[in-house]
């Protein structure tokens, strides 16, 4: 059962996985309406990936703790 | 699947062979180049020739080191949400502390050889070299600051910069086969919680203990018990984040190996330019960056 549990806790990267693509479309938009200023929008674009990242990181956790017993 | 033992054999010779002829061939067609020039049906082939030769290799040392090292052949990974423990001066420990410890003493070794021998050799006027490296690193580390938190760099960056080369440092140790000690969560809540205490010690001296207090209830007193919890979830989050990529690398790369077993030469090393350097570079940059810009909210 925990099994189980644990894959249901990794539903969240779902959330996760659509956020970030749609953090990286818009950067690839901005990058390319002004090429000059990618090295912002990077910084930018990993700071954003980081903070979406952070819940699928949390279900990862939460999956692992469950599993490892 | 049970191999049978002439099965082995047979692969075992079979790869050797392969090997050998390769070998020979690749360094036929060298000298063949070398006196009659190369043409493009030739490239191909020796290219061809070369790949075979390299899988007949690899199959050759895995099968040597199957027959060798009798490892429990299926998907079998142990792994453990905190790491073994070690019993030192009739203290326990876990391991992932002292190896912490350990790679805090090179780092300060490290350092002192740094300052005593290499630096008072260093030209301000005409870097070159080793030197150009340092002030390379340097330089960017004060910039990335000054440009995040201000007049506060003076003493945030040599900070961040010790910071980024711990973690790297320990990403590293994972090369070696130790588990590495930020895939520990008890030691990257710590670093968490030193993210947290420089938040508040910042924030207290720029504005003072009532306005710290103040700045928490900003747009309306309504949100002050929400700010306190957002507070207190910023280490929690540092720490959770950290924790969660370096294990997750570190579960991939076990898997990895557990899965190919004795065939284990060659692939591993490539994965792991991916999960052992890239994502420890990658996870650094994150948390030196969050906890500057946590910091900068803070004084703001």
């Amino acid at each position: 059962m925990t099994a189980i549990g644990a894959g249901i806790a990794m539903l969240a990267a779902l959330g996760a996985g659509l956020g970030m693509g749609i953090a990286t479309g818009k950067a690839a938009e901005a990058v390319a309406r002004q090429p000059e200023a990618s090295g912002k929008i990077n910084a930018i674009l990993l700071l954003g990936c980081a903070l979406a990242e952070s819940t699928a990181i949390y279900a990862f956790v939460v999956a692992l703790i469950l599993a490892a017993k | 699947m049970v191999k049978t033992k002439t099965l082995t054999i047979i692969e075992f010779a079979l790869s050797a062979v392969i090997f050998v002829l390769g070998l020979i061939g690749c360094c036929a067609l060298h000298s063949y180049v070398k006196h009659h020039g190369e043409t493009k049906k030739l490239k191909k082939r020796s290219k061809l020739l070369l790949a075979l030769t390299i899988i007949a290799a690899w199959f050759f040392i895995g099968t040597a080191v199957t027959s060798v090292w009798h490892g429990e052949s299926g998907l079998k990974v142990e792994f453990e949400m905190f790491s073994d423990r070690v019993e030192l001066f009739g203290f326990s420990f876990a391991q992932t502390s002292v190896l912490m410890w350990v790679i805090t003493g090179i780092v300060l070794v490290l350092c002192l050889i740094f300052r005593l021998f290499i630096f008072p050799r260093f030209d301000p006027d005409k870097p070159k070299g080793f030197q150009n490296i340092m002030e390379l690193a340097v330089e960017a580390t004060e910039n990335f600051t000054k440009g995040t938190v201000g007049d506060y760099s003076g003493t945030l960056a040599p900070y961040m910069f010790s910071l980024a080369v711990f973690m790297i440092i320990c990403a590293a140790s994972e090369l070696l086969g130790f588990r590495p000690p930020t895939s520990d969560l008890i030691v990257t809540l710590a670093m968490g919680l030193m993210t947290f205490a420089l938040i508040n010690y910042y924030g207290i001296r720029k504005k003072g203990i009532g306005g710290r207090i103040k700045s928490l209830a900003k747009p309306t007193p309504v949100i002050f018990p929400m700010k306190i919890l957002s507070d207190v979830a910023v280490p929690v989050s540092l720490a959770c984040r950290l924790f969660g990529n370096m294990i997750g690398g570190m579960i991939v790369m076990e898997l990895l190996k557990s899965v190919l077993g004795g065939y284990a030469a060659g692939i591993p090393a490539v994965a792991g330019l991916y999960f052992n350097l890239f994502h420890p570079l990658i996870q650094t940059y994150i948390f030196v960056i969050l906890s500057l810009t946590f910091i900068n909210e803070a004084i703001e």
